[in-house]
C-alpha cells in the first residue's frame, strides 16, 4: 500500500468535496445547524406540576399530604392567585372557601375554585382537578381500598431526568454521521460519471488505494464532525473514549453506506434519492430514543441501532465497555459487511 | 381523456417521480419542519401519563381509566407483557387488576395492587397517574367527593399554544409542496427537455398527461397531509370530513401546480413565483400564527377556506355544520381553478405544442 498515492488522493477527494457547494454548505451549515437547534432546545426538565393556592384558612395537616411531583405556593389573595396563573407562573390557581373546614365539620361539601389560564390543554385540567380531588379525600381522612406499592423498573431518573436537549445530543451527532454517506456517494458518483475513476485505475494506482483513500476521506468527514459537534455540545464528559469509539465505527458504516448508494447512483438526483431513503432507515432507530417504546425488537436488524443505542447509553447514562461491548462487536461486524458489500458492488461499476 | 393511457402515465411519473428532488423534499420536508418545531418547543416530549393495565378479569376500571382525557391507557394482555412495556418506557406506569378486582373493592376487602413504574418518568406523570387510579377505584366502590369543583378560565380565547398556531403553516406546507410544485417541476422539466411534444405525438393526449401529473401531485399531497396531521395528534374527532378537507386542499394545490407548469417555461421562474407569490398560499397561515391580526384578513386568501375547516375539525372539535360554508366556497374555488387551468390549456395548445 502506497502512503503517498493514498495521501494525494485523499487531497483531490476533499478538494472535490467541497468544490461541490450544496454538500460543502451542507456540511459546514449542517454543523452549525445542529449545534444551534441543540442550544435553542429546553436544556431543563420540569418535573413538577407547580400550583397556587389562595386558603384564607388553611387546613390542618394540609401539607402534610403533599406529594412529589406537585408544588403548592401559598399565594396572599385570590387576585395575586389569578395575576400569576395567566402570567404562566402557576399551572393551575386553587382557591379554599374560608368556610372549608366548617363544611366539612358539618358533612357538606365546599366549593374549590380551580383557576386555568385559557391555554391550558384540556388534558392538565383533568389532572389537575383529579389531583384537587384525591387531596380532598385524604384531607377528609377517607380510605382507599386499595394499597399501592411502587416498584421502579430501570434506573430511577426522579430529580435527574435527562433533558430534551441532552436526550438528543446522541442522536444529533450520530444523524450527522450519517447524513455525510450522502456527501461521499456524490464524490464517488461524480468521478464514475465524468470518467476520471478510470483515467485514475491507469495510472499507478490499484483499486485497492482507491477505496482506501476514499474510506478514509469518508470516515475523515463523518467521524470529524460527529466529534466536533458532541465535544461543543458537552457530551464527551462521560465515558469519552468509548463515545469515540463509537462514532468512529459510525463513521466507518457510513461509508459503506456512502459506498453502497454509489453502486446505485447515476448523478446528483439519484444519489439523493437513494440516499435519503438509506438516511431515513438508518434514523429508524432514533425514533425509540425520542418516544421511548415506539419501536419494537425489530428495529434491532438496522446497524444504525447499536451505534445510537451505545452514544445514548455512554452519554446519558455513563455506561461502560461491560455493558455496551456487544453493542460495539455488533457495529463492527455490520460495519466489515457493509463495507464489504460496497466495495464489491462500487469495484464492479468502477471496472 | 383515457383512463388507461393516464394509468400508463400515472405508473410513469410514480417511478420516475421519487428521483425527483421536489418529490424528496415535499416528503423529507414537512415531517422535518414538524418534528423541529415539536421538539424546539418542547412538546413531543410532554405527552400525556401513559396507564398500562393487565386485568385477570373483566374489571370495569380498565372501561374508566379509558374515558380518562388527563391520561392515555392500553391493555396488555399478561403482567409480563405489562412489565416489558413499562421496562421499554412505552407506558409510565402499569397496574395488575387481579381476578376479581372489583367484587373484593366494593366489599370493602383491602387489596394490594403493584404500580410498576417506569425509571424515567416524570414526577408529575407519576402523581397524575397515582391519584387517576386512587379517584377510580374510589369512584367504582360509590365513595363521593367531599369537595365540589368549578373550573374558571382565566384571560381570552387569543391564547393559543404555539404547536396550535404552527399547525396550518405545516400543514399547508405538506399539501402544497408536493401538490403544487411537484406537478409543476414535472410539466416544466418536460417542456424543457421537450419531451412534452415528444409525448403528445403518442396516443396520450394532452388531458392524459396533465391528469397523470396531477394524481401523481394529488396523491402526495394527501398523503403528506395525512401524515403531518397524524404526527401532530391533530386528526380530531371527523377523520372522514378532515380527510374530505384535505382531499379538497390537494385538488386546489394541484390546479395551481398545473396552472404554473402550462404557463411557465422553466424551474427559475417557478421557484421565483413561488418566493413572491407564496405569501398568497401562506397568507392565513401567517393570520393563524398571531390572533392579534383579524380574522377577515385572512379569509382574502384562496388557502383561508382550506385552512379554517382543518383547524376547525382538528382543533376546535367541530363537525360538518361548523364547517359546511367554507368548504363549499373552497369547492368553488376548485371549480373556478379547473376552468382557468382548462383556459391555460388551450393557449398550450396553441402555443407550446
Amino acid at each position: 500500500m502506497n502512503r503517498r498515492i493514498i495521501g494525494a488522493l485523499i487531497g483531490k477527494d476533499l478538494s472535490l468535496f467541497f468544490r461541490n457547494r450544496f454538500f460543502a454548505l451542507m456540511t459546514f451549515l449542517g454543523l452549525i445547524f445542529y449545534l444551534v437547534f441543540y442550544f435553542l432546545m429546553p436544556s431543563s426538565v420540569d418535573e413538577t406540576l407547580k400550583v397556587g393556592l389562595y386558603a384564607p384558612v388553611m387546613p390542618p395537616g394540609f401539607e402534610q399530604i403533599w406529594e412529589e411531583g406537585l408544588e403548592i405556593e401559598v399565594v396572599e389573595t385570590e387576585e395575586a392567585l389569578k395575576e400569576a396563573v395567566t402570567e404562566g407562573q402557576y399551572i393551575a390557581g386553587v382557591v379554599f372557601p374560608a368556610d372549608m373546614m366548617e363544611k366539612f365539620m358539618s358533612g357538606q361539601k365546599p366549593k374549590i375554585n380551580l383557576y386555568f389560564a385559557a391555554d391550558t390543554p384540556a388534558e392538565i385540567k383533568d389532572a389537575i382537578t383529579t389531583v384537587i380531588r384525591e387531596l380532598a379525600y385524604l384531607q377528609t381522612g377517607q380510605a382507599l381500598a386499595i394499597e399501592v406499592s411502587e416498584e421502579i423498573l430501570g434506573p430511577d431518573m426522579l430529580g435527574m431526568q435527562i433533558p430534551p436537549r441532552d436526550r438528543l445530543r446522541p442522536l444529533l451527532a450520530v444523524l450527522l454521521i450519517i447524513f455525510e454517506t450522502l456527501g461521499l456517494a456524490n464524490l464517488i458518483t461524480e468521478e464514475v460519471e465524468r470518467g476520471t475513476i478510470q483515467a485514475l485505475l491507469v495510472t499507478p494506482m490499484s483499486i485497492n488505494h482507491l477505496f482506501v483513500a476514499k474510506g478514509v476521506t469518508g470516515v475523515s468527514l463523518a467521524f470529524g464532525q460527529g466529534i466536533v459537534f458532541m465535544a461543543i455540545a458537552g457530551g464527551m464528559s462521560r465515558q469519552p473514549l468509548i463515545i469515540l469509539t463509537a462514532l468512529l465505527l459510525g463513521g466507518v458504516l457510513a461509508t459503506g453506506a456512502g459506498f453502497l448508494i454509489a453502486s446505485l447512483g447515476k448523478d446528483f438526483m439519484t444519489v439523493l434519492a437513494w440516499g435519503i431513503l438509506v438516511f431515513i432507515i438508518l434514523a429508524i432507530p432514533s425514533v425509540g430514543i425520542i418516544l421511548p417504546g415506539a419501536v419494537t425488537g425489530w428495529v434491532k436488524a438496522i446497524p444504525s441501532y447499536y451505534l445510537i443505542d451505545t452514544v445514548y447509553q455512554a452519554a446519558s447514562f455513563g455506561a461502560g465497555w461491560g455493558e455496551i461491548w456487544q453493542n460495539l462487536l455488533i457495529l463492527l461486524g455490520f460495519d466489515i459487511a457493509l463495507v464489504w458489500i460496497g466495495i464489491m458492488a462500487l469495484g464492479r461499476k468502477a471496472r | 381523456m383515457n383512463l388507461k393511457h393516464v394509468g400508463i402515465l400515472l405508473g410513469k411519473e410514480f417511478l420516475h417521480g421519487p428521483k425527483n428532488y421536489i418529490f424528496v423534499m415535499a416528503i423529507v420536508m414537512p415531517i422535518v419542519i414538524s418534528l423541529l418545531f415539536s421538539l424546539l418547543l418542547g412538546t413531543f416530549f410532554t405527552g400525556v401519563p401513559k396507564l398500562g393495565i393487565a386485568d385477570e378479569g373483566s374489571s370495569q376500571l380498565v372501561t374508566m381509566f379509558k374515558q380518562q382525557a388527563s391520561i392515555s391507557t392500553k391493555e396488555y394482555g399478561t403482567a409480563t407483557e405489562l412489565k416489558q412495556a413499562v421496562e421499554s418506557g412505552a407506558v409510565d406506569m402499569g397496574i395488575v387488576l387481579p381476578d376479581g378486582f372489583d367484587s373484593s373493592v366494593k366489599q370493602g376487602k383491602k387489596i394490594e395492587i403493584t404500580a410498576y413504574t417506569w425509571g424515567e418518568s416524570l414526577a408529575k406523570n407519576r402523581i397524575i397517574l397515582g391519584v387517576t387510579i386512587a379517584n377510580l377505584v374510589r369512584e367504582l366502590t360509590g365513595q363521593e367527593a367531599p369537595v365540589d369543583i368549578e373550573t374558571i378560565i382565566l384571560g381570552d380565547e387569543i391564547s393559543i399554544p404555539w404547536s396550535d398556531r404552527l399547525l396550518p403553516l405545516i400543514v399547508l406546507m405538506a399539501i402544497f409542496l408536493g401538490g403544487l410544485m411537484l406537478p409543476a417541476t414535472s410539466l416544466i422539466k418536460e417542456k424543457e427537455k421537450k419531451t412534452f411534444e415528444a409525448l403528445v405525438l403518442t396516443p396520450a393526449s394532452v388531458g392524459d398527461i396533465l391528469a397523470a401529473k396531477g394524481l401523481l401531485g394529488l396523491i402526495l399531497s394527501l398523503f403528506m397531509g395525512v401524515v403531518i396531521l397524524i404526527l401532530n395528534q391533530a386528526f380530531g374527532a371527523q377523520p372522514v370530513l378532515l380527510v374530505m378537507v384535505l382531499a379538497l386542499g390537494a385538488i386546489m394545490a394541484v390546479e395551481l401546480g398545473l396552472l404554473l407548469g402550462v404557463l411557465l417555461k422553466d424551474v427559475t421562474t417557478l421557484f421565483a413565483v413561488w418566493k413572491t407569490a407564496g405569501i398568497l398560499l401562506f397568507g392565513p397561515a401567517i393570520v393563524y400564527m398571531f390572533p392579534q391580526i383579524p380574522l377577515w384578513i385572512a379569509r382574502i386568501f384562496p388557502t383561508y377556506y382550506l385552512l379554517q375547516p382543518i383547524v376547525e375539525i382538528s382543533q376546535k372539535g367541530g363537525a360538518w355544520p361548523a364547517i359546511a360554508v367554507d368548504v363549499f366556497i373552497l369547492i368553488g374555488i376548485n371549480i373556478a381553478l379547473i376552468a382557468v387551468v382548462m383556459l391555460a390549456l388551450r393557449r398550450t395548445k396553441q402555443f407550446a405544442v
